[in-house]
């Protein structure tokens, strides 16, 4: 599988992948994109099987990133790892056809939760 | 819009706040600590971010305040790196201020916007990081880490990303 990993900060893209490794979902191939218009860029580029997405980045956020995508006709399955966890967001996301929202500071196990839907180990 | 009564009735739980993220993104035991004890003097990584209330036009500052030396290790950590640069302790403590004012943000205020963190290092003067506002400390590695959240006068310079473009203010 290809994952693509959208964060602004580098650290935490780094504890992303490393939770997904720690998760279980290790061997799959990552991409990292800095923001929203990166990443679209991305997942315009070349087919992408997992996205992974901050929702405050700078450039384009993550759900102007998602409701790009979905506008293209891209069903890629999207969950958002932020640190804002309302359920006003929550809401929001699943609306514009996210899978879900991992609140930072997460665990292995919210990513399980989630992702073993769509992410084989 | 908060006040400063609003903080202080959430102090406890911005002290469980700092634990546990410190304990998660740091992968190191943190407790919380007494009002006594200071950062250290020498150089502050801090992190600074605001929450936007919409309705009333009010601001919200939430800042992270540690030492270089605590900085320097929770960069290695969380970048697995055992030589971090300088650009790598002010994403370290951002993102840790990012994760915060996230939390923070579900909190206390809903319906608001949050800024992107900006990160800075500073000598020590021994000066609170929000003056007027309510401050939590947490001792980890040896050395204090501080939450601080208090009502903003002054949100210059920091990154709003918007609904249809982002501004800074």
């Amino acid at each position: 599988m290809k994952i693509l990993v959208a964060d602004d900060s580098r650290a935490m893209r780094m504890i992303v992948i490393r939770t997904l490794r720690q998760a279980g979902y290790a061997g799959h191939e990552v991409i990292e994109a800095e923001n929203g218009k990166e990443a679209l860029e991305i997942a315009s580029r070349q087919a992408v099987d997992l996205i992974l997405s901050d929702w405050n980045m700078p450039e384009m956020t993550g759900i102007e990133f998602l409701r790009a995508l979905r506008a293209n006709g891209t069903t890629t399955p999207f969950c958002f790892v932020t640190s804002e966890g309302s359920e006003e967001m929550r809401e929001l996301a699943q609306a514009c056809g996210a899978l879900g929202l991992i609140a930072k500071p997460f665990t292995t196990e919210s990513f399980s939760d989630i992702l073993s839907s769509v992410v084989t180990a | 819009m908060s006040t400063i009564d609003e903080f202080e009735a959430a102090r406890e739980d911005l002290e469980a706040l700092l634990i546990e993220v410190l304990g998660t993104v740091a992968g190191e035991e943190a407790i919380p600590v007494w009002d006594d004890e200071e950062l250290p003097p020498g150089p502050i990584v801090s992190s600074r971010l605001a929450i936007h209330d919409e309705d009333d036009d009010s601001h919200t500052m939430v800042t992270i305040r540690t030492s270089a030396i605590v900085a320097r290790v929770l960069a290695s950590r969380m970048l697995l790196t055992p030589d971090p640069g300088p650009d790598d302790l002010l994403d370290a403590v951002g993102e840790l201020g990012n994760i915060a004012g996230g939390n923070v943000k579900s909190l206390l205020r809903h319906s608001c916007r949050l800024s992107l963190p900006m990160a800075g290092v500073a000598e020590h003067t021994g000066e609170p990081g929000l003056p007027g506002g309510v401050t939590v400390r947490a001792l980890v590695l040896g050395q204090v880490v501080e939450l601080s959240v208090g009502v903003a006068d002054d949100v210059t310079g920091l990154y709003w990303p918007g609904a249809t473009s982002a501004v800074e203010v």
